[in-house]
Protein backbone atom coordinates (compact mmCIF):
# COMPACT_ATOMS: atom_id res chain seq x y z
CA UNK A 1 0.00 0.00 0.00
CA UNK A 2 1.33 3.15 -1.11
CA UNK A 3 -0.43 5.92 0.91
CA UNK A 4 -1.39 9.00 -0.80
CA UNK A 5 1.40 11.43 -1.90
CA UNK A 6 2.17 13.87 -4.12
CA UNK A 7 4.75 12.34 -6.60
CA UNK A 8 3.82 8.78 -7.29
CA UNK A 9 5.99 6.48 -8.89
CA UNK A 10 4.02 5.49 -11.66
CA UNK A 11 2.59 6.78 -14.30
CA UNK A 12 3.58 9.15 -16.98
CA UNK A 13 4.77 12.75 -16.51
CA UNK A 14 2.46 15.35 -15.70
CA UNK A 15 0.43 15.89 -18.61
CA UNK A 16 0.80 19.65 -20.42
CA UNK A 17 -0.76 21.27 -22.89
CA UNK A 18 -4.58 21.83 -24.20
CA UNK A 19 -7.06 19.39 -23.11
CA UNK A 20 -4.62 17.97 -20.33
CA UNK A 21 -6.03 16.96 -17.01
CA UNK A 22 -4.72 17.77 -13.29
CA UNK A 23 -3.31 15.00 -11.41
CA UNK A 24 -5.18 14.09 -7.97
CA UNK A 25 -3.13 13.98 -5.17
CA UNK A 26 -4.89 10.64 -4.22
CA UNK A 27 -2.59 7.77 -5.68
CA UNK A 28 -2.39 4.23 -4.47
CA UNK A 29 -1.56 0.69 -6.10
CA UNK A 30 -4.79 -1.62 -6.34
CA UNK A 31 -4.01 -5.32 -5.59
CA UNK A 32 -5.53 -7.96 -8.10
CA UNK A 33 -7.13 -9.95 -5.20
CA UNK A 34 -9.10 -6.28 -4.33
CA UNK A 35 -11.03 -6.39 -7.73
CA UNK A 36 -14.33 -7.86 -7.40
CA UNK A 37 -14.60 -10.37 -10.14
CA UNK A 38 -18.29 -11.61 -10.19
CA UNK A 39 -22.00 -9.80 -8.96
CA UNK A 40 -22.05 -9.83 -4.66
CA UNK A 41 -24.50 -12.81 -3.25
CA UNK A 42 -26.75 -9.35 -2.41
CA UNK A 43 -26.99 -6.01 -3.98
CA UNK A 44 -26.82 -4.34 -0.65
CA UNK A 45 -25.03 -6.50 1.17
CA UNK A 46 -21.95 -5.13 0.02
CA UNK A 47 -19.45 -3.05 2.39
CA UNK A 48 -19.80 0.46 3.05
CA UNK A 49 -17.47 2.89 3.93
CA UNK A 50 -18.08 6.25 5.82
CA UNK A 51 -15.68 8.62 5.48
CA UNK A 52 -16.17 11.93 7.71
CA UNK A 53 -13.49 14.60 7.67
CA UNK A 54 -12.36 14.88 11.19
CA UNK A 55 -13.91 12.02 12.38
CA UNK A 56 -13.27 7.98 13.24
CA UNK A 57 -13.61 6.01 9.36
CA UNK A 58 -16.27 3.80 9.81
CA UNK A 59 -16.76 0.27 8.17
CA UNK A 60 -20.42 -0.25 8.12
CA UNK A 61 -22.48 -2.15 5.67
CA UNK A 62 -24.78 -0.85 2.61
CA UNK A 63 -28.02 -0.88 4.28
CA UNK A 64 -26.49 1.34 7.01
CA UNK A 65 -26.48 3.76 4.41
CA UNK A 66 -29.97 5.55 5.81
CA UNK A 67 -28.21 5.68 9.87
CA UNK A 68 -25.28 7.72 7.74
CA UNK A 69 -27.47 10.35 6.60
CA UNK A 70 -29.53 13.23 8.33
CA UNK A 71 -32.88 14.05 7.86
CA UNK A 72 -33.61 16.20 5.49
CA UNK A 73 -30.66 15.20 3.22
CA UNK A 74 -30.95 14.32 -0.16
CA UNK A 75 -29.90 12.36 -2.36
CA UNK A 76 -29.32 12.70 -5.89
CA UNK A 77 -29.54 9.23 -8.60
CA UNK A 78 -28.79 8.83 -12.27
CA UNK A 79 -31.59 7.02 -13.64
CA UNK A 80 -29.36 6.50 -16.84
CA UNK A 81 -29.88 2.68 -18.12
CA UNK A 82 -26.68 0.49 -19.18
CA UNK A 83 -27.18 -0.82 -22.93
CA UNK A 84 -25.47 -4.17 -24.03
CA UNK A 85 -23.01 -1.69 -25.96
CA UNK A 86 -20.15 -4.48 -26.55
CA UNK A 87 -20.10 -6.12 -30.15
CA UNK A 88 -18.25 -8.96 -31.35
CA UNK A 89 -16.67 -8.31 -35.14
CA UNK A 90 -13.87 -8.65 -37.13
CA UNK A 91 -11.44 -6.06 -38.79
CA UNK A 92 -10.79 -5.72 -43.00
CA UNK A 93 -7.87 -8.50 -42.36
CA UNK A 94 -9.68 -10.84 -40.65
CA UNK A 95 -8.97 -10.48 -37.21
CA UNK A 96 -11.55 -10.79 -34.61
CA UNK A 97 -11.94 -7.77 -32.51
CA UNK A 98 -14.67 -6.39 -29.83
CA UNK A 99 -16.34 -3.01 -30.32
CA UNK A 100 -17.22 -0.79 -27.39
CA UNK A 101 -20.35 1.72 -28.89
CA UNK A 102 -19.53 4.59 -26.44
CA UNK A 103 -22.17 6.30 -27.38
CA UNK A 104 -23.54 8.73 -29.96
CA UNK A 105 -21.19 12.42 -30.85
CA UNK A 106 -22.73 15.74 -30.60
CA UNK A 107 -23.07 15.31 -34.28
CA UNK A 108 -25.41 13.90 -35.77
CA UNK A 109 -25.39 10.40 -36.82
CA UNK A 110 -21.77 9.52 -35.67
CA UNK A 111 -20.76 7.39 -32.57
CA UNK A 112 -17.89 6.99 -30.73
CA UNK A 113 -16.61 3.81 -30.21
CA UNK A 114 -13.34 1.65 -29.00
CA UNK A 115 -11.71 -1.50 -30.28
CA UNK A 116 -10.89 -3.95 -27.85
CA UNK A 117 -9.39 -7.46 -28.42
CA UNK A 118 -11.32 -10.43 -27.88
CA UNK A 119 -9.17 -10.77 -24.44
CA UNK A 120 -9.91 -7.23 -23.22
CA UNK A 121 -6.80 -5.25 -24.64
CA UNK A 122 -7.23 -1.92 -26.03
CA UNK A 123 -6.36 -1.94 -30.11
CA UNK A 124 -3.71 0.82 -30.62
CA UNK A 125 -3.29 0.42 -34.50
CA UNK A 126 -6.83 0.90 -35.84
CA UNK A 127 -7.01 3.61 -39.11
CA UNK A 128 -9.01 6.22 -40.64
CA UNK A 129 -11.24 4.86 -43.21
CA UNK A 130 -10.56 1.17 -41.59
CA UNK A 131 -13.80 -0.94 -41.48
CA UNK A 132 -15.07 -2.97 -38.79
CA UNK A 133 -17.21 -6.10 -39.87
CA UNK A 134 -20.38 -6.71 -37.20
CA UNK A 135 -23.30 -9.35 -36.85
CA UNK A 136 -25.99 -8.77 -39.23
CA UNK A 137 -24.24 -7.53 -41.81
CA UNK A 138 -23.74 -4.33 -40.00
CA UNK A 139 -20.24 -2.16 -41.39
CA UNK A 140 -18.47 0.24 -39.02
CA UNK A 141 -16.14 2.73 -40.61
CA UNK A 142 -13.91 4.53 -38.27
CA UNK A 143 -13.84 8.40 -39.18
CA UNK A 144 -11.46 10.24 -37.23
CA UNK A 145 -10.04 9.41 -33.87
CA UNK A 146 -6.87 7.31 -32.53
CA UNK A 147 -7.91 4.93 -29.96
CA UNK A 148 -11.67 5.95 -29.12
CA UNK A 149 -12.95 6.63 -32.50
CA UNK A 150 -15.67 8.78 -34.40
CA UNK A 151 -17.52 6.16 -36.71
CA UNK A 152 -20.40 5.53 -38.75
CA UNK A 153 -22.35 2.54 -37.61
CA UNK A 154 -24.19 1.26 -41.42
CA UNK A 155 -27.34 0.04 -39.26
CA UNK A 156 -30.72 0.49 -41.06
CA UNK A 157 -32.88 2.37 -38.38
CA UNK A 158 -32.06 2.22 -34.52
CA UNK A 159 -28.27 1.54 -33.73
CA UNK A 160 -30.35 0.20 -29.99
CA UNK A 161 -32.48 -2.31 -31.94
CA UNK A 162 -29.64 -4.24 -33.21
CA UNK A 163 -27.64 -4.33 -29.74
CA UNK A 164 -30.44 -5.34 -28.16
CA UNK A 165 -30.25 -8.21 -30.82
CA UNK A 166 -26.58 -8.91 -30.71
CA UNK A 167 -24.55 -6.69 -28.11
CA UNK A 168 -23.82 -7.94 -24.60
CA UNK A 169 -22.75 -5.76 -21.56
CA UNK A 170 -18.80 -4.36 -21.55
CA UNK A 171 -17.27 -5.96 -19.34
CA UNK A 172 -13.44 -5.42 -18.34
CA UNK A 173 -10.60 -8.01 -17.97
CA UNK A 174 -11.25 -8.37 -14.07
CA UNK A 175 -14.39 -10.04 -14.16
CA UNK A 176 -14.45 -13.71 -14.10
CA UNK A 177 -17.79 -14.72 -16.19
CA UNK A 178 -20.08 -12.58 -18.08
CA UNK A 179 -22.99 -11.41 -15.76
CA UNK A 180 -26.54 -10.31 -17.64
CA UNK A 181 -27.38 -6.69 -18.42
CA UNK A 182 -29.93 -7.20 -15.85
CA UNK A 183 -26.78 -7.22 -13.23
CA UNK A 184 -25.43 -4.25 -14.53
CA UNK A 185 -28.96 -2.21 -14.32
CA UNK A 186 -29.55 -0.28 -11.10
CA UNK A 187 -32.74 -0.32 -9.56
CA UNK A 188 -33.43 3.12 -10.60
CA UNK A 189 -32.66 2.89 -14.49
CA UNK A 190 -35.59 4.38 -16.70
CA UNK A 191 -35.10 3.73 -20.23
CA UNK A 192 -36.04 6.58 -22.53
CA UNK A 193 -35.63 5.98 -25.99
CA UNK A 194 -32.60 7.16 -26.44
CA UNK A 195 -28.90 5.77 -26.06
CA UNK A 196 -28.19 5.20 -22.37
CA UNK A 197 -24.89 4.77 -21.18
CA UNK A 198 -22.07 2.59 -22.56
CA UNK A 199 -21.68 1.11 -19.02
CA UNK A 200 -23.70 0.95 -16.06
CA UNK A 201 -23.78 4.39 -14.16
CA UNK A 202 -22.42 1.47 -10.92
CA UNK A 203 -22.53 4.20 -7.81
CA UNK A 204 -26.16 2.85 -7.69
CA UNK A 205 -26.21 -0.74 -8.22
CA UNK A 206 -26.47 -1.42 -4.13
CA UNK A 207 -29.24 0.43 -3.81
CA UNK A 208 -32.64 -2.00 -2.93
CA UNK A 209 -36.22 -1.20 -2.32
CA UNK A 210 -35.36 -1.94 1.18
CA UNK A 211 -32.52 0.22 1.36
CA UNK A 212 -34.70 3.29 -0.59
CA UNK A 213 -37.04 2.21 2.19
CA UNK A 214 -35.27 2.87 5.21
CA UNK A 215 -34.15 6.15 3.18
CA UNK A 216 -37.61 7.56 3.69
CA UNK A 217 -37.94 6.38 6.99
CA UNK A 218 -34.61 8.52 7.74
CA UNK A 219 -36.47 11.54 5.78
CA UNK A 220 -34.11 11.32 3.06
CA UNK A 221 -35.41 12.63 -0.11
CA UNK A 222 -34.62 11.80 -3.43
CA UNK A 223 -34.64 13.16 -6.55
CA UNK A 224 -33.33 11.96 -9.94
CA UNK A 225 -31.36 13.65 -12.72
CA UNK A 226 -30.13 11.23 -16.09
CA UNK A 227 -26.59 11.14 -17.31
CA UNK A 228 -25.72 9.03 -19.82
CA UNK A 229 -21.85 8.13 -19.24
CA UNK A 230 -20.02 6.50 -22.15
CA UNK A 231 -16.83 3.87 -21.78
CA UNK A 232 -14.51 4.23 -18.90
CA UNK A 233 -11.56 3.17 -20.43
CA UNK A 234 -9.75 6.69 -20.10
CA UNK A 235 -5.83 6.48 -19.81
CA UNK A 236 -4.44 8.73 -17.32
CA UNK A 237 -4.68 12.63 -18.71
CA UNK A 238 -7.12 11.73 -21.04
CA UNK A 239 -9.55 14.20 -20.28
CA UNK A 240 -13.59 12.55 -19.91
CA UNK A 241 -15.48 12.39 -22.77
CA UNK A 242 -18.36 14.92 -23.01
CA UNK A 243 -21.49 13.39 -21.85
CA UNK A 244 -25.07 13.84 -22.24
CA UNK A 245 -27.35 15.28 -19.16
CA UNK A 246 -30.94 16.20 -18.39
CA UNK A 247 -31.76 17.82 -14.92
CA UNK A 248 -35.48 17.99 -14.57
CA UNK A 249 -37.33 21.31 -13.23
CA UNK A 250 -38.48 18.81 -9.96
CA UNK A 251 -34.68 18.25 -9.07
CA UNK A 252 -33.08 21.55 -9.08
CA UNK A 253 -36.21 22.25 -6.84
CA UNK A 254 -35.65 20.11 -5.13
CA UNK A 255 -31.67 20.69 -4.36
CA UNK A 256 -32.09 24.46 -3.96
CA UNK A 257 -34.81 23.79 -1.38
CA UNK A 258 -32.48 21.18 0.65
CA UNK A 259 -29.73 23.76 0.37
CA UNK A 260 -32.06 26.82 1.67
CA UNK A 261 -33.31 24.81 4.45
CA UNK A 262 -29.43 23.54 5.02
CA UNK A 263 -29.79 20.07 4.01
CA UNK A 264 -26.89 18.27 2.15
CA UNK A 265 -26.84 17.47 -1.83
CA UNK A 266 -25.73 13.73 -1.75
CA UNK A 267 -25.00 12.55 -5.20
CA UNK A 268 -24.98 8.80 -6.46
CA UNK A 269 -21.40 8.69 -8.13
CA UNK A 270 -19.49 10.76 -10.24
CA UNK A 271 -21.82 11.01 -12.82
CA UNK A 272 -24.54 12.88 -10.78
CA UNK A 273 -21.95 15.12 -9.62
CA UNK A 274 -20.61 16.31 -13.17
CA UNK A 275 -25.00 16.40 -14.37
CA UNK A 276 -25.46 18.61 -11.17
CA UNK A 277 -22.25 20.98 -11.41
CA UNK A 278 -22.93 21.37 -15.31
CA UNK A 279 -26.18 22.96 -13.99
CA UNK A 280 -25.13 24.59 -10.86
CA UNK A 281 -24.00 28.40 -11.32
CA UNK A 282 -21.06 29.74 -9.05
CA UNK A 283 -23.61 30.62 -5.99
CA UNK A 284 -24.25 27.19 -5.70
CA UNK A 285 -28.02 27.49 -7.00
CA UNK A 286 -28.54 24.52 -9.58
CA UNK A 287 -30.91 25.33 -12.75
CA UNK A 288 -32.89 22.77 -14.90
CA UNK A 289 -31.00 21.55 -18.03
CA UNK A 290 -30.23 19.37 -20.76
CA UNK A 291 -27.82 18.68 -23.48
CA UNK A 292 -23.79 18.12 -23.57
CA UNK A 293 -21.26 18.49 -20.35
CA UNK A 294 -17.42 18.22 -21.28
CA UNK A 295 -17.33 19.99 -17.81
CA UNK A 296 -13.94 18.68 -15.51
CA UNK A 297 -13.81 19.31 -12.04
CA UNK A 298 -10.56 19.69 -10.41
CA UNK A 299 -8.61 22.21 -8.50
CA UNK A 300 -9.61 25.00 -10.67
CA UNK A 301 -13.39 24.34 -10.95
CA UNK A 302 -14.29 23.13 -7.28
CA UNK A 303 -17.74 20.98 -6.65
CA UNK A 304 -20.62 24.23 -5.89
CA UNK A 305 -23.37 22.05 -4.91
CA UNK A 306 -22.77 18.64 -4.48
CA UNK A 307 -22.06 18.42 -0.25
CA UNK A 308 -20.98 14.38 -0.68
CA UNK A 309 -20.82 11.36 -2.57
CA UNK A 310 -22.06 7.69 -2.54
CA UNK A 311 -19.55 6.15 -4.76
CA UNK A 312 -18.26 2.68 -5.81
CA UNK A 313 -14.08 2.28 -5.59
CA UNK A 314 -12.54 3.61 -8.48
CA UNK A 315 -9.15 2.87 -10.46
CA UNK A 316 -6.16 4.74 -9.48
CA UNK A 317 -7.04 7.25 -12.78
CA UNK A 318 -6.79 10.51 -12.65
CA UNK A 319 -10.11 12.02 -13.64
CA UNK A 320 -12.31 10.25 -11.06
CA UNK A 321 -10.44 11.37 -8.23
CA UNK A 322 -9.81 14.49 -9.31
CA UNK A 323 -13.32 14.71 -9.15
CA UNK A 324 -13.99 13.06 -5.67
CA UNK A 325 -11.51 15.59 -4.19
CA UNK A 326 -13.02 18.56 -5.86
CA UNK A 327 -15.70 17.59 -3.65
CA UNK A 328 -14.21 15.57 -0.52
CA UNK A 329 -11.05 17.12 -0.66
CA UNK A 330 -7.97 15.22 -0.98
CA UNK A 331 -7.53 14.71 2.34
CA UNK A 332 -10.48 13.23 3.00
CA UNK A 333 -10.73 10.99 -0.23
CA UNK A 334 -6.84 9.83 0.56
CA UNK A 335 -8.00 8.51 4.17
CA UNK A 336 -10.47 6.59 2.14
CA UNK A 337 -8.46 5.07 0.11
CA UNK A 338 -5.66 4.52 2.74
CA UNK A 339 -8.53 2.56 4.56
CA UNK A 340 -10.58 0.99 1.77
CA UNK A 341 -6.88 -1.01 0.21
CA UNK A 342 -5.92 -2.01 4.26
CA UNK A 343 -9.40 -3.36 4.73
CA UNK A 344 -10.08 -4.75 2.00
CA UNK A 345 -12.94 -3.19 0.48
CA UNK A 346 -13.61 -4.20 -2.91
CA UNK A 347 -13.05 -2.14 -6.22
CA UNK A 348 -15.15 -2.00 -9.67
CA UNK A 349 -18.68 -2.28 -10.46
CA UNK A 350 -19.60 -5.27 -8.09
CA UNK A 351 -17.52 -4.24 -5.64
CA UNK A 352 -17.86 -2.37 -2.15
CA UNK A 353 -18.77 1.21 -1.98
CA UNK A 354 -18.30 4.54 0.02
CA UNK A 355 -19.98 7.52 1.23
CA UNK A 356 -17.51 10.80 1.54
CA UNK A 357 -19.26 13.34 3.44
CA UNK A 358 -16.87 16.62 3.96
CA UNK A 359 -17.68 19.40 6.59
CA UNK A 360 -18.92 22.27 4.98
CA UNK A 361 -17.46 25.32 6.89
CA UNK A 362 -17.97 28.47 6.41
CA UNK A 363 -14.71 29.10 4.79
CA UNK A 364 -15.69 26.06 2.22
CA UNK A 365 -14.62 22.61 2.36
CA UNK A 366 -12.21 21.07 4.77
CA UNK A 367 -9.04 20.66 2.66
CA UNK B 1 -53.85 18.83 19.41
CA UNK B 2 -51.89 16.67 17.56
CA UNK B 3 -48.21 16.02 16.58
CA UNK B 4 -49.38 13.69 13.30
CA UNK B 5 -47.68 14.71 10.07
CA UNK B 6 -50.66 13.88 7.20
CA UNK B 7 -50.40 13.93 3.45
CA UNK B 8 -53.27 15.09 1.51
CA UNK B 9 -53.62 15.04 -2.23
CA UNK B 10 -55.65 17.81 -4.20
CA UNK B 11 -55.90 19.87 -1.29
CA UNK B 12 -55.99 23.15 -3.85
CA UNK B 13 -59.78 23.67 -3.00
CA UNK B 14 -62.91 21.51 -2.64
CA UNK B 15 -62.93 18.69 0.52
CA UNK B 16 -59.42 18.37 -0.05
CA UNK B 17 -58.82 22.18 1.18
CA UNK B 18 -61.13 22.16 3.81
CA UNK B 19 -59.90 18.51 5.44
CA UNK B 20 -56.32 20.15 5.54
CA UNK B 21 -57.46 23.24 6.86
CA UNK B 22 -58.91 21.39 9.82
CA UNK B 23 -56.59 18.79 10.12
CA UNK B 24 -53.68 21.76 10.70
CA UNK B 25 -56.22 23.34 13.07
CA UNK B 26 -56.37 20.51 14.86
CA UNK B 27 -52.14 20.81 15.35
CA UNK B 28 -51.50 18.60 12.84
CA UNK B 29 -48.40 18.99 10.11
CA UNK B 30 -49.93 18.67 6.60
CA UNK B 31 -48.19 18.06 3.24
CA UNK B 32 -50.85 19.06 1.27
CA UNK B 33 -50.57 19.16 -2.84
CA UNK B 34 -52.69 19.96 -5.88
CA UNK B 35 -51.62 20.48 -9.55
CA UNK B 36 -52.66 23.97 -9.84
CA UNK B 37 -49.42 25.88 -7.84
CA UNK B 38 -51.11 29.25 -7.79
CA UNK B 39 -54.18 27.80 -6.54
CA UNK B 40 -52.53 26.04 -3.59
CA UNK B 41 -50.28 28.29 -2.63
CA UNK B 42 -53.39 31.12 -2.54
CA UNK B 43 -55.62 28.46 -0.46
CA UNK B 44 -53.01 26.98 2.31
CA UNK B 45 -50.96 30.85 2.52
CA UNK B 46 -52.90 31.72 5.62
CA UNK B 47 -52.49 27.81 7.21
CA UNK B 48 -49.89 26.97 10.06
CA UNK B 49 -48.04 23.63 9.65
CA UNK B 50 -49.50 23.18 6.23
CA UNK B 51 -46.74 22.67 3.89
CA UNK B 52 -47.99 23.04 0.09
CA UNK B 53 -46.20 20.97 -2.34
CA UNK B 54 -47.44 21.77 -6.29
CA UNK B 55 -47.28 18.83 -8.26
CA UNK B 56 -48.65 15.77 -9.57
CA UNK B 57 -49.13 12.75 -7.99
CA UNK B 58 -49.26 11.17 -11.23
CA UNK B 59 -45.57 11.71 -11.71
CA UNK B 60 -43.50 9.40 -9.86
CA UNK B 61 -40.65 12.05 -9.18
CA UNK B 62 -43.50 13.88 -7.35
CA UNK B 63 -44.60 11.22 -5.56
CA UNK B 64 -40.68 10.99 -3.50
CA UNK B 65 -40.94 14.46 -3.15
CA UNK B 66 -43.66 14.09 -1.08
CA UNK B 67 -42.55 11.33 1.11
CA UNK B 68 -39.78 12.72 1.75
CA UNK B 69 -41.66 16.18 2.88
CA UNK B 70 -42.51 14.61 5.86
CA UNK B 71 -39.06 13.82 6.90
CA UNK B 72 -39.78 10.22 7.63
CA UNK B 73 -42.82 11.04 9.92
CA UNK B 74 -46.17 10.05 8.69
CA UNK B 75 -49.45 9.12 10.39
CA UNK B 76 -52.22 9.72 7.82
CA UNK B 77 -52.34 9.42 4.23
CA UNK B 78 -55.23 11.22 2.28
CA UNK B 79 -55.98 10.20 -1.18
CA UNK B 80 -58.28 13.01 -2.07
CA UNK B 81 -56.86 13.74 -5.60
CA UNK B 82 -59.21 12.05 -8.24
CA UNK B 83 -60.06 12.61 -11.32
CA UNK B 84 -63.86 12.96 -12.85
CA UNK B 85 -63.11 12.33 -16.53
CA UNK B 86 -65.05 14.07 -19.53
CA UNK B 87 -67.52 16.87 -18.60
CA UNK B 88 -70.59 15.59 -19.12
CA UNK B 89 -70.07 12.50 -18.05
CA UNK B 90 -70.04 10.00 -21.49
CA UNK B 91 -71.91 6.36 -21.71
CA UNK B 92 -69.60 3.78 -21.70
CA UNK B 93 -70.81 2.93 -25.27
CA UNK B 94 -68.76 5.67 -26.41
CA UNK B 95 -66.64 6.35 -23.09
CA UNK B 96 -62.85 7.95 -24.57
CA UNK B 97 -60.46 4.61 -23.60
CA UNK B 98 -57.26 6.91 -23.24
CA UNK B 99 -59.20 9.51 -21.01
CA UNK B 100 -60.75 6.52 -18.63
CA UNK B 101 -56.84 5.28 -18.59
CA UNK B 102 -55.77 8.40 -17.38
CA UNK B 103 -58.67 8.56 -14.83
CA UNK B 104 -57.26 5.04 -13.51
CA UNK B 105 -54.39 6.67 -13.58
CA UNK B 106 -54.51 9.51 -11.04
CA UNK B 107 -57.97 7.67 -8.95
CA UNK B 108 -56.17 4.53 -8.70
CA UNK B 109 -52.84 4.25 -9.61
CA UNK B 110 -51.41 7.04 -8.19
CA UNK B 111 -53.16 6.45 -4.71
CA UNK B 112 -51.29 3.19 -4.96
CA UNK B 113 -47.82 4.22 -5.75
CA UNK B 114 -47.81 6.83 -3.19
CA UNK B 115 -49.05 3.77 -0.13
CA UNK B 116 -46.27 1.57 -1.95
CA UNK B 117 -43.84 4.48 -0.67
CA UNK B 118 -44.71 5.42 2.48
CA UNK B 119 -45.44 2.18 3.73
CA UNK B 120 -42.35 2.27 5.40
CA UNK B 121 -43.41 5.31 7.35
CA UNK B 122 -46.67 4.16 8.24
CA UNK B 123 -45.59 0.52 9.89
CA UNK B 124 -43.29 2.70 11.85
CA UNK B 125 -46.66 5.22 12.93
CA UNK B 126 -48.23 4.81 16.40
CA UNK B 127 -51.41 4.81 15.23
CA UNK B 128 -51.15 5.13 10.94
CA UNK B 129 -54.22 5.61 8.66
CA UNK B 130 -54.99 5.37 5.08
CA UNK B 131 -57.85 7.25 3.52
CA UNK B 132 -58.81 7.09 0.25
CA UNK B 133 -61.93 8.97 -1.11
CA UNK B 134 -64.84 6.99 -2.34
CA UNK B 135 -68.40 7.70 -3.52
CA UNK B 136 -71.58 5.87 -3.91
CA UNK B 137 -70.70 5.57 -7.75
CA UNK B 138 -68.39 3.13 -6.48
CA UNK B 139 -71.48 0.98 -5.40
CA UNK B 140 -74.07 2.00 -7.61
CA UNK B 141 -75.29 2.21 -11.24
CA UNK B 142 -75.70 5.61 -12.36
CA UNK B 143 -75.78 6.82 -15.92
CA UNK B 144 -72.70 7.92 -16.98
CA UNK B 145 -70.99 7.57 -14.57
CA UNK B 146 -69.12 4.26 -15.28
CA UNK B 147 -65.36 5.77 -15.83
CA UNK B 148 -65.52 7.88 -13.05
CA UNK B 149 -67.43 4.94 -10.82
CA UNK B 150 -65.12 1.91 -11.74
CA UNK B 151 -62.12 3.54 -10.84
CA UNK B 152 -63.67 3.97 -7.49
CA UNK B 153 -64.86 0.64 -7.02
CA UNK B 154 -61.15 -0.19 -7.78
CA UNK B 155 -59.87 2.37 -5.08
CA UNK B 156 -62.26 0.92 -2.44
CA UNK B 157 -60.73 -2.25 -3.21
CA UNK B 158 -57.49 -1.65 -3.04
CA UNK B 159 -58.41 -0.02 0.28
CA UNK B 160 -59.96 -2.83 1.62
CA UNK B 161 -56.90 -5.29 0.61
CA UNK B 162 -54.44 -3.55 1.93
CA UNK B 163 -56.26 -3.67 5.17
CA UNK B 164 -56.18 -7.04 5.18
CA UNK B 165 -52.47 -6.93 4.36
CA UNK B 166 -51.39 -4.65 6.88
CA UNK B 167 -52.87 -5.38 9.95
CA UNK B 168 -51.22 -2.08 11.87
CA UNK B 169 -53.18 -0.10 9.50
CA UNK B 170 -56.61 1.16 10.17
CA UNK B 171 -57.64 1.95 5.79
CA UNK B 172 -60.72 3.19 5.52
CA UNK B 173 -63.10 4.10 2.14
CA UNK B 174 -64.29 6.95 2.75
CA UNK B 175 -68.01 8.23 1.44
CA UNK B 176 -68.28 12.05 1.77
CA UNK B 177 -71.84 12.13 -0.07
CA UNK B 178 -72.68 14.87 -2.34
CA UNK B 179 -70.83 17.96 -1.95
CA UNK B 180 -70.87 21.47 -3.44
CA UNK B 181 -67.75 21.43 -5.14
CA UNK B 182 -65.69 22.48 -8.92
CA UNK B 183 -66.12 18.60 -9.14
CA UNK B 184 -69.39 17.90 -8.87
CA UNK B 185 -70.24 20.93 -10.36
CA UNK B 186 -68.56 19.27 -13.81
CA UNK B 187 -70.46 16.27 -12.70
CA UNK B 188 -73.33 18.46 -13.85
CA UNK B 189 -72.63 21.22 -16.08
CA UNK B 190 -74.93 24.13 -16.20
CA UNK B 191 -77.19 23.10 -13.37
CA UNK B 192 -77.52 24.37 -9.66
CA UNK B 193 -75.98 22.19 -7.03
CA UNK B 194 -76.35 24.34 -4.43
CA UNK B 195 -78.53 22.19 -2.71
CA UNK B 196 -75.50 20.04 -1.92
CA UNK B 197 -73.73 20.30 1.62
CA UNK B 198 -70.47 22.36 1.93
CA UNK B 199 -67.45 20.15 2.36
CA UNK B 200 -66.55 21.87 5.19
CA UNK B 201 -70.14 19.78 6.86
CA UNK B 202 -68.61 16.62 5.66
CA UNK B 203 -65.13 17.80 7.63
CA UNK B 204 -66.65 16.13 11.39
CA UNK B 205 -67.31 12.85 9.69
CA UNK B 206 -63.99 12.44 8.76
CA UNK B 207 -62.35 13.05 12.21
CA UNK B 208 -64.33 10.35 13.52
CA UNK B 209 -62.46 8.30 11.79
CA UNK B 210 -59.07 9.60 12.88
CA UNK B 211 -60.50 9.98 16.86
CA UNK B 212 -62.59 6.74 17.34
CA UNK B 213 -60.37 4.44 15.07
CA UNK B 214 -63.30 2.56 13.73
CA UNK B 215 -62.32 -0.80 12.25
CA UNK B 216 -60.74 -0.59 8.80
CA UNK B 217 -63.68 -0.67 6.05
CA UNK B 218 -66.00 1.43 3.81
CA UNK B 219 -67.44 4.26 5.37
CA UNK B 220 -70.02 6.92 4.91
CA UNK B 221 -70.09 10.28 6.38
CA UNK B 222 -73.60 10.11 6.63
CA UNK B 223 -73.49 6.99 8.65
CA UNK B 224 -70.23 8.67 10.63
CA UNK B 225 -72.48 11.51 11.55
CA UNK B 226 -75.02 9.72 13.56
CA UNK B 227 -75.03 11.20 17.04
CA UNK B 228 -72.44 13.75 16.53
Amino acid sequence: MIPAGRHPGRGRKHATGRGALGRAVTTFTLPPELEADAPPPTRDGVRLLVARSRRPLQHARFTDLPAALEPGDLLVVNTSDTEPAAVDGHRADGRPVVLHVSGPTPRAGTFLVELRTPDGRRVRDGRAGEVVHLPHGVDVELITGSRIWEARIAVEGDVRTWLAAVGRPIRYAHLRGHPPLAEYRTVFAEPTGEFASAESPSAGRPFTPAVLDGLRLRGVGIARLVLHTGVSSLEEGEVPLPERYRVPAATAVAVNATRAAGGRIVAVGTTVTRALETVADPGGTVHAGAGWTDLVLGPDRPARVVDGLVTGWHEPQASHLLLLESVAGARLVGRAYVAAVERGYRWHEFGDSCLLLPVRTAAGRTP
Amino acid sequence: MTNDTAIVTGAGQGFGLTLTAALAARGTTVIACARNADRLHAATSGLAGVTALPGDVTDPAFREQLVWATRGRLDLLVHNAGELGPSPLPRLERYPLDTLRAVLETTVLAPLALTQLALPLLRAAAAPTVVTLSSDAAVEAYEGWGGYGLAKAALDQMAAVLAVEEPHLRVHAFDPGDMRTAMHQRAFPGEDISDRPEPITVVPAFLRLLDDRPASGRHRAADLLVGL
